[in-house]
């Protein structure tokens, strides 16, 4: 699997000064992910999650450390480098979902395309076919405010995968979902996973962990455990 | 091109924007709007005023010029002329004779204008310009005869109190009745009607400088006082085929000769050709030209404080925007590009809006004025580049700030 690591993270820290006080959100971590992996990320609250998410997806650098994508170190990348690499490589997925709310559907799914300087015909119709993988193609020329919390989400999902990225990071996407539309999204991760996409997601709900493959947990900034799941929720299903 | 669509995208999201806050919005269009149609009213204005200008000045003989005592372009205090001008010989026939000798001239005159009332059975006018001179007159000025006939050879040598009036002063003070042959008073005497004329079209004349007629140049002289500063002036025609500058040359060369100038010395007369009128006139409409620019600045600068402070909302309302756009790949330039097209859309919009209301106005000062050009197609590029460009240099200070956001703090933000 290290041969065919998308991501490896050695030695990172990140590190905030608040009021003169170091906090040491990340205080080292070594990780690696290879292609195709389905990693959930947990911790209590504080332990350092969405740091580590905002590195993983060139957001944010790190204090120190190094971070590999594709094997290309990004760790002392600058601003507009990073701007690119997030535009090919990573897909976003937010707990608040984030979509432009007075831009409709097809709008929303299109804007890594236009970062990307595609055409606008060919934006159309790769955002078209991802809404459709998505299960949104009669929904297109709605507005955010149109859409269930679910169907925002799945938005968000199909805006992540169309410069069909590297990876897809999730920062708690079903947080804000109620439990029978969570299944809904994890179930749509789970079918792109069984496509072949790497999926990164963090949560501090177990039973949504339990969907994933591996599970990395953090305690103060450090991993605290990396296990692999036995039996992934619904990975029978989709993988058949 | 990926820069053209992200300005059509730009575009299109400023107008969302305006959208989202109308009231912030229609302030700042308000104020570019503003200063938008002053620049095109107060262009239409001077642009119109100075056709008709030069309209009248080229309609005159392109082969005319003048020599007076002293030029000014405000008339001089007769008892209280500066020294400069004291010095100076007052104008006279031996002068003229000169210049008439040198041979690229066609015609010299010793014309006066005198500012006269004119008056028939009880109808008075106001002071209007009745001017001194010889047949040439029209040929110089420009105008046209309507009725009647202009002075015989013997009328002129003599002084015959004989007047060519202008039209619009037979209407006013006739009526229906035929001014031809009828003896009207001017400045108190006596003269009798021989022909019509219609001055060149220029609604700028002052008060007391409208036409009333002319008369032989003799007659002006015999009848009337008159101040032999601002008055009297030679009117002098270049031979056909002769540049206005060589006649110049000859006619000053003539005056120094006969006046007995030495060589080095000054010369004790003024000379004005067409040009000097013009760029006398081009001076005057540009100095009204900066006093409207100074006041359009004003407006403009006001929908420029309003670009900036609508931006600065903007930017601060759209930081998860922002930070989401950033998340998807935009970088700096791209943001700040995003935020410089919306601000120059904003205000573009408001010069659009000023400019068709400026063309209105300016449609409507034509005919109301009677001018003969609308507002000119310089003055709305030249509105609309403005307006575009105070939007683009307000709102680098917002723009700047939303490209240089840190995305996880942007997406963060509540
Ligand atoms: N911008 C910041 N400034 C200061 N401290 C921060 C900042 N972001 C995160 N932290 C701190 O870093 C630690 C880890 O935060 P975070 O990664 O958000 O944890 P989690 O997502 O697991 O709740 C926390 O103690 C948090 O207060
Ligand atoms: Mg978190």
């Amino acid at each position: 699997m290290t041969d065919q690591a998308i991501i490896r993270l050695a030695g990172i820290t990140r590190e905030y000064l608040m009021g003169g006080e170091r906090i040491r959100a990340l205080a080292g971590i070594d990780l690696e992910i290879g292609r195709n992996e389905y990693v959930a990320i947990m911790g209590p609250s504080g332990s350092g999650k969405s740091t580590m998410m905002n590195v993983l997806g060139c957001l944010d650098t790190p204090s120190s450390g190094q971070y590999w994508l594709n094997g290309h170190e990004v760790s002392r990348m600058a601003d507009d480098d990073l701007a690119r690499i997030r535009n090919r490589e990573i897909g976003f997925v937010f707990q608040t979902f984030n979509l432009l709310p007075r831009a409709s559907a097809l709008s929303n799914v299109e804007l890594p395309l236009v970062y990307a300087g595609t055409g606008a015909r060919e934006r159309r119709s790769r955002a078209e076919e991802a809404l459709a993988r998505v299960g949104l193609a009669e929904r297109m020329h709605h507005r955010p405010n149109e859409l269930s919390g679910g169907q925002r989400q799945r938005v968000a999902i199909a805006r992540a995968l169309v410069n069909r990225p590297s990876i897809l990071l999730a920062d708690e996407p079903t947080g804000n979902l109620d439990s029978a539309t969570s299944v809904e999204i994890m179930r749509v991760f789970g079918e792109l996973h069984a496509e072949g996409q790497t999926v990164v997601l963090v949560t501090h709900e177990p039973d949504i962990a339990e969907h994933a493959h591996r599970v990395v947990v953090l305690r103060d900034g450090r991993i605290d455990t990396d296990r692999r799941v036995e039996h992934p929720v619904g990975a029978a299903s989709a993988v058949a | 091109m990926p820069t053209l669509r992200a300005l059509l995208e730009g575009v299109t999201l400023a107008f969302d924007a305006m959208r989202g806050a109308k009231l912030r919005s229609a302030l700042t269009v308000l104020g570019v709007v503003i200063g938008v149609s002053t620049v095109m009213v107060m262009a239409s204005l001077v642009e119109g005023i100075k056709s008709q200008i030069f309209a009248t000045v080229e309609n005159a003989s392109p082969q005319t010029f003048y020599v007076v005592r002293f030029f000014s372009s405000v008339p001089l205090n007769p008892d209280r002329l500066p020294a400069e001008v004291r010095i100076r010989k007052v104008l006279d026939e031996r002068d003229v004779e000169a210049i008439r000798r040198a041979d690229v001239i066609r015609h010299a005159g010793l014309w006066v204008q005198i500012p006269l009332r004119m008056e028939f059975r009880g109808e008075r006018s106001q002071n209007l310009m009745v001017y001194g001179a010889d047949n040439m007159l029209l040929e110089a000025q420009g105008g046209t005869l309507l009725r009647g006939r202009f002075f015989s050879t013997a009328e002129l040598a003599a002084g015959t109190p004989v007047v060519v009036i202008e039209t619009e002063v037979a209407d006013r003070l006739f009526g229906r009745l035929d001014p031809m042959g009828e003896v009207i008073r001017i400045g108190g005497k006596s003269f009798t009607i021989i022909g019509i004329y219609q001055k060149p079209a220029n609604i700028f004349q002052p008060p007391g400088a409208e036409d009333g007629g002319i008369v032989p140049a003799r007659a002006a002289k015999e009848n009337f006082r008159y101040d032999e500063t601002n008055s009297l002036f030679i009117t002098v025609l270049a031979e056909r085929g002769i540049s206005v500058a060589e006649a110049k040359d000859a006619a000053i060369t003539a005056l120094r000769v006969s006046r007995g100038i030495r060589p080095g010395d000054p010369n004790s007369f003024d000379v004005i050709t067409q040009d000097q009128i013009l760029d006398t006139i081009d001076s005057l409409t540009s100095a009204f030209f900066l006093v409207m620019i100074a006041l359009s600045s004003v407006a403009l600068l006001v929908g420029g404080i309003g670009v900036m402070a609508i931006m600065t909302v903007s930017v601060t309302d759209r930081t998860r925007e922002i930070g989401v756009r950033k998340a998807l790949g935009a970088t700096r330039r791209e943001i700040l590009w995003q935020f410089l097209v919306e601000a120059g859309t904003l205000t573009g919009f408001g010069g659009l809006l000023g400019i068709g209301f400026g063309l209105a106005a300016g449609a409507l000062l034509k005919t109301v004025l009677g001018l003969q050009s609308g507002p000119p197609l310089w003055s709305a590029v030249v509105a609309a580049s403005a307006s575009v460009g105070i939007g683009v240099v307000f709102g680098i200070i917002p723009a700047t700030r939303a490209a240089r956001m840190d995305p996880v703090e942007a997406l963060r933000y509540e």
